[in-house]
């Protein structure tokens, strides 16, 4: 053991306060905090999506949206000098990678916040970690009960919702078929999210004095028959799907080869194009989808003109029209503005701070907007049914946002 | 409500029946239990989706290109992989084709991507009511054509010089290199047959539901239909598959669609256990 004398430890204690005072006036001067994924020229903004798998023709399209977004952004010159670098997570459908990939985003290549979290498995699973945490997650995809419910300050949904697209769409289609006791199925494939959709259409319907059924099919099915012969025998006024593409695909096909003219509608993100392409005209005939986004193309409101001359510059020609890729361009919107309202020293705590005290979206026309209070995160509230003219190979919108307020407001 | 599930599992079954025919004519001919029967049946409908939607041959004319490369995929499947193998432990064939099923399905993957694709044919679509029972006509159809293929090859087997040389090459591989037959000919049309009846199959299920990788897994039904038809046994592949089309709907309907593949493999269990030899197999006896 070695015993300092007096004029030695002073010295040191001296040299450390200089060290110490050098360190902090370093990182005053550079205004980094790579702790929380900010640097000099940059900030890290992480994403947590199905890239692969059997949801990544939805979600991969979706990170693309976000991505171009961003990249609109950084050849803007980035917020406040520093350019926007997203680091995208595949978690290819399995909650146990995307858990692997969520702590890598919070401690070994640190973001300040995370969008997407594509999985609804994942969502339940990691929501209880998530709220506990310091890495907010600023735009969700289609948000669980577990992660939305009790509202928390480290989530805000990006997405629309299960319970207002179930409340629009039953909503709509019994007013405008003059359904009474309207019987209902929901098809859907068997995740959280699936179960979670249907409760809340059961509940939209009771509400109307009429009944819902459950039927369930796997994300990977290539053959829905048993369900196609379920429904003949049930037979429903209206048919609601949530699922993966194929799952749209294969009901549609289903219900045209036997013959069954159902009206039918999917969840907001079964509305790409290709999809419909895929049904083909016949059986496309009776299947929309309900949607609190704009498909690019669809109306000249400014925020869909900008979307779209910026989606068309850079090639996305096609998939601009995508719901998947507005609402990643829409949800990069909101993370650039919360982003900016922190002005030149972005941290995590501080953005948590300032989301926490409110603020409002506004896409100019993309999505009706929506606001964030310390009471409500639940994102877009306003929806709209769109299906696909073939004839002009766009989608047309049956009415507008504000016809559809009633249902969900 | 049974009559109606019946016949959807009867037009489902017969394409299975197909399947699993072309999986026994490969087994009795080359004693190879083939797990990438499964894959054949994706290998046709993607082959049906080139020739149909990227190549955009006329559909006769795409008939004969699933047809023609399908039967050229078995033959080169049977001159690279499983000649070499001649003689070797059943195991490790089992384990080539179980590896060949996983090449072809990332192959197929990276030529056409991940997501399914949907196939448009200009077979005939709509609805014929027999009462309260809807028929597809596409169903109907692919019925019809299975019932009409597996029809065409009993009475290839049973009547034609060539089909005798198999079935003399399968009952005996001996006793037909003896008699001056050409096994390896006999096994490459016997992997060529296999192959092209399980692409056919593809083509009908890729119209039905969609093409993807995933139709392995209805493919594969054909292992629980030959194994409780008999494997050996031509007409026990056929009622196998259509038994096994039936079940699938009837559980999927009456019992819940999960339910399927439980009643399906504890009906497999069951023949293993009291008739190994399948509903339409032959007891094999040695001698000591």
């Amino acid at each position: 053991m070695t015993i300092q004398s007096q004029p030695q430890r002073s010295k040191t204690a001296q040299l450390s306060v200089w060290l110490t005072a050098a360190c902090m006036s370093f990182a005053a001067w550079s205004q980094d905090a790579p702790q929380d994924g900010v640097y000099k020229d940059r900030i890290d903004w992480g994403l947590l999506m199905d890239m692969s798998g059997p949801t990544s023709a939805s979600q991969g399209i979706w990170v693309n949206g976000f991505r171009d977004y961003m990249r609109r952004v950084n050849e803007g010159g980035g917020v406040f000098g520093r350019k926007i670098n997203v680091l995208a997570e595949d978690n290819r459908f399995n909650p146990a990678t995307d858990k692997i990939a969520y702590e890598k985003l919070v401690s070994q290549t640190p973001v300040i916040a995370i969008s997407g979290m594509g999985m609804s498995a994942s969502q339940v699973a990691l929501a209880p970690t998530i709220k506990a945490g310091k890495v907010p997650i600023v735009g969700t995809y289609t948000a669980t009960k577990a992660l939305s419910e009790p509202v928390s300050p480290m989530v805000y949904n990006g997405f629309c919702g299960y319970k207002p697209m179930a409340q629009a769409g039953v909503g709509y289609h019994v007013d405008m078929l003059k359904l009474k006791a309207p019987k209902v199925v929901t098809l859907a494939i068997e995740t959280a999210g699936g179960k979670e959709y249907h409760d809340y259409v059961a509940e939209a319907v009771a509400k109307l004095g009429g009944s819902a059924t459950h039927l369930t099919v796997k994300v990977t099915a290539v053959d829905v028959t048993p369900q196609i012969l379920e429904i003949i025998n049930l037979k429903p006024d209206l048919i609601t799907i949530y699922g993966v593409s194929n799952t749209a695909i294969l009901t549609m096909k289903g219900l045209a080869q036997y013959g069954l003219n159902i009206p039918t509608f999917g969840i907001t993100y079964l509305g790409a194009p290709q999809m419909f392409q895929s049904m083909g005209a016949q059986a496309a005939a009776n299947y929309k989808f309900i949607s609190c986004f704009t498909p690019g193309g669809v109306d000249q409101s400014a925020g869909n003109k900008a979307m779209s001359t910026y989606a068309d510059s850079i090639g996305r020609v096609e998939m601009k029209q995508d719901i998947n890729y507005v609402a990643g361009w829409v949800t990069a919107q909101m993370a650039t503005e919360a982003l900016t309202k922190l002005g030149k020293n972005p941290t995590r705590a501080r953005l948590v701070e300032s989301l926490s005290k409110g603020f409002t979206v506004n896409s100019q026309g993309l999505a009706a907007p929506f606001s964030f209070s310390a009471s409500n995160n639940a994102g877009p509230m306003v929806f709209k049914l769109l299906g696909y003219d073939f004839a002009s190979s766009k989608f047309k919108p049956y009415g507008e946002f504000a016809d559809y307020e009633k249902y969900t407001r | 409500m049974f009559e109606q599930v019946f016949f959807s599992g009867l037009a489902l079954g017969s394409i299975y029946g197909l399947v699993a025919l072309g999986f026994t004519v490969i087994f009795k001919a080359t004693d190879v239990f083939n797990f990438a029967q499964g894959m054949f049946v994706v290998c046709g409908a993607y082959l049906a989706v080139t020739a149909i939607s990227i190549l955009q041959l006329p559909f006769a004319l795409a008939i004969v290109f699933i047809v023609v490369a399908s039967a050229l995929l078995g033959v080169l499947i049977h001159m690279t992989l499983i000649q070499p193998l001649l003689g070797r432990p059943m195991l490790s064939v089992i384990m080539l084709t179980i590896a060949l099923s996983i090449a072809l399905r990332a192959l197929i993957e990276i030529m056409f991507g991940p997501q399914g694709r949907s196939l448009t044919t200009p077979l005939p679509t709509g609805v014929l009511m027999l009462g309260s029972v809807r028929i597809s006509y596409l169903h109907l159809t692919a019925a019809l054509v299975s019932w009409a293929c597996m029809a065409g090859f009993g009475l290839f087997f049973r009547f034609t010089s060539v089909g005798l040389l198999m079935r003399a090459s399968a009952d005996s591989h001996e006793a037909a290199v003896v008699s001056g037959v050409n096994v390896n000919t006999m096994n490459r049309l016997a992997w060529a047959i296999g192959s092209t009846l399980a692409a056919v199959g593809g083509l009908f299920l890729g119209q039905l539901q969609i093409a993807s990788t995933e139709l392995e897994g209805i493919g594969l039904l054909a292992l629980p239909a030959v194994v409780i038809g008999g494997m050996q046994s031509i007409p026990g592949a056929i009622v196998g598959g259509l038994l096994v089309g039936i079940i699938e709907q009837m559980a999927a309907t009456y019992i819940s669609p999960k339910s399927s593949d439980i009643v399906i493999y504890v009906l497999l269990l069951l023949i293993l256990m009291v008739r190994p030899w399948g509903l339409f197999g032959q007891r094999e006896l040695g001698r000591v």
